[in-house]
């Protein structure tokens, strides 16, 4: 082998992942065999597709191009700005921490949880949280200078949070624990969309679907900032105090479902590659992580989905006529009338740090209770197992064959 | 495409060029030149075999002096008898193909290699 070849079968098995390794150097080694001329190098030409394929190489460096697209996008939008206005330094804060924090968490959750799990579930979740968060930070850097502007303080209530009224110190610790807040949601979904913590797909399924549905009723309810009451102009006053009641009702019922169905619902993960078998006590194990795990998803997907919604449709709203008639319908607003409205909105929006930093934790402890509950009720062993038995890991690379369309010419033997 | 059998012609390609000695390890490149697919085709297949335990695989224990290691393969017992199966499944439901659908014929079948249990 030469050394040009010998340096590509090593970053071919640099690039793939650990399972397809071998399969990596198979093919590499093997090139040895192959007559010298065109078909050697047709061998590894078709090699070198075989790598891009199985290192997802295509997929990686455009999630790589719209991370760096959201970064420059975000730091365009966040940086400029009057030094009088105390956002101007927040959002700068954001930048310069955020942005670094997105870029080294997934190779820090590599290490110590190893790759994203199999599937497509958990790619779609990892993506998901990237672009709510990236989202969020822009809205909050479009927000938080009209929120902030020291100019519009004697406008607001004399409750209402304010850099002018709170101090400097107070505002740069409120930001600095959302961003803590932010970088710990991050963190949280990549560990349990990882492969070492064993969360079954049917989890992470059940966790971020109702987590969804929490979401988008709390949206519904609180769509213009976090008050005691309802924040969507829409809505009847009369319905005002049950549709709250119900808000919080579903904060807590949505991870006691999540958590419940995700532990009873789990038989077990079996490696296709090892196909382990499943102890009882590892099933009970596997099912209290499996309830955790979704009730924590639950309202986590739930309070991420609520802030990112409702800071865009806040950062919207001056900018869009369109979200302004539907929101005020009826009603002509000049933009010194929306000016009041937007305001409010803004001051409200802080508050959905209260959302962030507390769903979580109650999820967290409902899913603690969750996956115990369920697995005390299960009978010894877990019950007879599914039809279809253990709950494999999903191929990521489903499906036996590989299709017509996708097959190379013969080889020119 | 898919043939009934649930496998792509050359997923049956390369099954049937494993049916021919299914107790002999082959080479990779013994069976890119069987049944005429490149490495970048045959080796996902061998792959995808492989992680539904229908092949086996392993490294040549004794390599040739200054040659790097071999990777070898061949069915399971389970895979004989899926191969067989699929093979069979495949030769009863064929049928005559129009020109512009040729090319999802196998390579191999293409150029009129028998297929082990085909009548």
């Amino acid at each position: 082998m030469s050394p040009l070849s010998r340096a590509a079968a090593r970053c071919a098995m640099w690039l793939v992942p650990d399972e397809r390794r071998d399969w990596a150097a198979a093919l590499w080694a093997e090139a040895d065999q192959v007559p010298p001329g065109r078909a050697r190098l047709a061998w590894r030409a078709s090699g070198v597709r075989f790598v891009v394929r199985e290192a997802r190489l295509v997929a990686r460096a455009a999630s790589a191009l719209a991370f760096a697209a959201a970064a420059v996008w975000l730091v365009h939008v966040a940086w400029p700005g009057p030094a009088s206005n105390p956002a101007t330094g927040l959002n700068r804060l954001t930048v310069v921490t955020l942005l670094p924090a997105l870029a080294v968490l997934p190779l820090l959750v590599r290490w110590l949880f190893g790759p994203v799990a199999p599937g497509p579930l958990a790619r779609v979740l990892r993506y998901g949280t990237y672009a709510a968060v990236l989202v969020l930070a822009l809205a909050e850097a479009v927000v938080s200078p009209v929120a902030d502007n020291p100019a519009a303080a004697p406008l607001l209530n004399p409750d209402a949070p304010s850099p002018v009224k709170d101090g400097m110190i107070a505002t740069w610790l409120n930001q600095s624990v959302f961003l803590f807040v932010v970088a710990v949601y991050v963190a949280a979904v990549l560990a349990l969309t990882a492969r070492r913590p064993r969360v079954a797909p049917a989890t992470v399924a059940v966790g971020a679907g109702t987590g969804l549905l929490l979401g988008a009723v709390m949206y519904a309810i609180f769509p213009l900032g976090l008050t005691s009451s309802v924040t969507n102009p829409l809505l009847p006053g009369f319905a005002a105090f049950m549709l709250v009641a119900l808000a919080w009702i579903l904060l807590f019922a949505a991870p006691a479902f999540a958590s419940v169905v995700a532990a009873r619902r789990y038989r077990g993960l079996r490696h296709a590659d090892t196909a382990e078998e499943v102890g009882p006590e590892q099933l009970r194990k596997g099912r209290f992580l499996q309830g955790v795990a979704a009730g924590f998803l639950a309202t986590a997907i739930g309070a991420l989905t609520v802030a990112v919604l409702g800071t865009a449709t806040v950062a919207l709203m001056p900018r869009s006529g369109w979200l302004l008639a539907r929101l005020y319908p009826g009603r002509h607003l000049t933009a010194a009338a929306a000016y009041l409205p937007e305001l409010t909105a803004s001051v409200r929006v802080t508050h959905y740090l209260l959302v962030l930093a507390i769903f979580p934790v109650i999820g967290l402890l409902i899913g603690l209770g969750g996956g115990e509950a369920a697995d005390t009720n299960m009978p010894p062993g877990g019950g007879p197992p599914p039809p279809g038995g253990h709950e494999p890991i999903p191929d990521p690379s489903a499906g036996i064959g590989v299709a017509a369309d996708d097959a190379d010419a013969p080889l020119a033997a | 495409m898919r043939s009934p059998s649930g496998f792509s012609a050359q997923t049956l390609s390369v099954l049937s060029a494993l049916c021919d000695e299914p107790s002999q390890w082959r080479h990779g490149y013994a069976l890119a030149r069987q049944t005429g697919l490149k490495s970048g085709t045959l080796y996902p297949i061998l792959i995808r075999l492989a992680d539904r335990g229908l092949v086996e695989a392993r490294w040549q224990e004794e390599p040739v002096p200054g040659r790097p290691r071999r990777h070898l393969y061949r069915l399971t017992a389970d895979g004989v008898t899926a191969a067989t199966a699929a093979l069979a499944t495949a030769s009863l439901t064929a049928t005559p193909a129009p020109p512009a659908s040729r090319s999802a014929l196998t390579p191999r079948a293409r150029r009129g290699v028998a297929i082990p249990g085909a009548s």
